[in-house]
């Protein structure tokens, strides 16, 4: 009389437990068929505040002589842009032809000397260096306190 | 059979650069540049957080000005304006003193300081004694048979500055030369002349009151190697010199 009634009980429970694993399995196997999604670049999508109207600036409008004086500078900046280029490619021709010239005597000198001179210096890559600052340090200053808090979104696929 | 002596002596020799501190001033046509990018950057631009809110207090205080009527804020409550803001940060910046571009050793014009010229290269010249002269040159020490010519430059800039120094030599092989003959006094077959090999480096290190120099040194820009160098020997290592 009590023995056969626990009985059916697990038996059922079991059955139900095998279906809810086989339909948990089979959505987690339509989710990874599925295309993983594409990470969002924040930086190419606007923000919708600053679509406002009332945000665009109100200036006048450009004065012929103005527009003038614009199209003028750009043209002399390409020019100044151009000769600095040329320059900076001669000096590294002129930077490559003292190479050549120092290997080629060093050569005439002593091959085993040559051989030691062109081999890769491993040392050298990766170069770093501190960029030139607008004002030089000042000896003994001492920085304003500050936590620095990171809060970019990372995307996981 | 064992290779004959060859008649060049070999010289290393290192051009030690003090890379800029900062930035060389604009040109012309890059300040008017600058100033054009600044202001097609603001035409292009839309306001602020900042500046709405700017603009919306000026509002509200022309129209308490037009009409007097009290808003919602009694007059207890002090708000922060952004005018208040701007006035505040303002203060803040003029109160900072920043570095000067120019140092006490530019107005002097003491060469023998690295302090002196932030914004260009700064080269070593060390005077040595060649043969019975004594010339301005970039240290130089002759080679010894066993070591690479680099290992000879490394040396010469040992010898000057000590084993404490730290530069970054730039490769294996040597920027320039520099070919002379000796006076035919002392030119004999095996010894006719003097090959003078130019490495170049980066000093790393600005701290140089360890070491000791012995002879009289300078640090001299690209354009002040003319007042100590010697035409020809200028001539060569102005070619590898980038300024």
């Amino acid at each position: 009389p009590c023995r056969a009634q626990p009985k059916k009980k697990k038996k059922v429970d079991v059955k139900k437990e095998q279906a809810q694993k086989d339909r948990m399995k089979k959505k987690i196997r339509k989710l990874e068929k599925a295309a993983p999604e594409m990470i969002p670049i924040e930086d190419f999508i606007t923000p919708l505040k600053y679509s406002d109207s009332n945000r665009v600036r109100s200036l006048p409008p450009l004065s012929f002589e103005e527009s003038e004086r614009r199209v003028l500078l750009m043209k002399k900046w390409c020019l100044f842009k151009q000769k600095q280029d040329e320059a900076e490619k001669k000096a590294i021709q002129s930077l490559v032809e003292a190479q050549q010239e120092a290997l080629k005597e060093l050569r005439l000198e002593s091959e085993e000397l040559y051989q030691a001179a062109i081999r890769r210096d491993e040392g050298l890559f990766p170069f770093e260096r501190d960029g030139p600052n607008y004002t030089p340090p000042i000896p003994g200053y001492d920085p304003p306190e500050g936590k620095c808090v990171d809060i970019t979104k990372v995307y996981t696929q | 059979t064992a290779a004959a002596p060859r008649p060049w002596r070999l010289f290393g020799a290192m051009c030690l650069l003090r890379l800029p501190r900062i930035t060389q001033p604009l040109e012309k046509e890059e300040e008017e540049m600058a100033a054009l990018m600044g202001q097609i950057e603001l035409e292009k631009s839309h306001y602020s957080d900042h500046e709405i809110r700017k603009l919306e207090e000026e509002e509200q205080l022309r129209r308490r000005k037009e009409s007097t009527y009290d808003d919602d804020e009694a007059p207890g409550k002090t708000v922060i304006m952004a005018q208040d803001l701007e006035d505040k940060w303002e203060q803040k910046l003029l109160r900072f003193k920043a570095a000067p571009r120019i140092t006490d050793a530019d107005k002097n014009n003491n060469r023998t300081s690295l302090n002196r010229k932030l914004d260009s290269n700064l080269m070593l010249l060390v005077k040595q004694k060649i043969g019975n002269q004594e010339l301005w040159l970039l240290p130089q020490v002759e080679w010894q048979p066993g070591e690479t010519l680099r290992s000879t430059a490394e040396r010469a800039m040992a010898t000057f500055l000590g084993d404490h120094i730290q530069a970054k030599i730039l490769g294996n092989a040597p920027y320039g030369i520099y070919k002379y003959k000796f006076p035919r006094a002392i030119r004999t077959e095996d010894n006719v002349g003097a090959k003078v090999f130019f490495f170049k480096a980066f000093l790393q290190s600005s701290d140089l009151s360890q070491t000791e120099l012995k002879e009289d040194y300078l640090w001299v820009t690209k354009d002040e190697l003319g007042d100590y160098l010697k035409s020809e020997y200028l001539k060569k290592v102005n070619r590898f010199l980038l300024d």
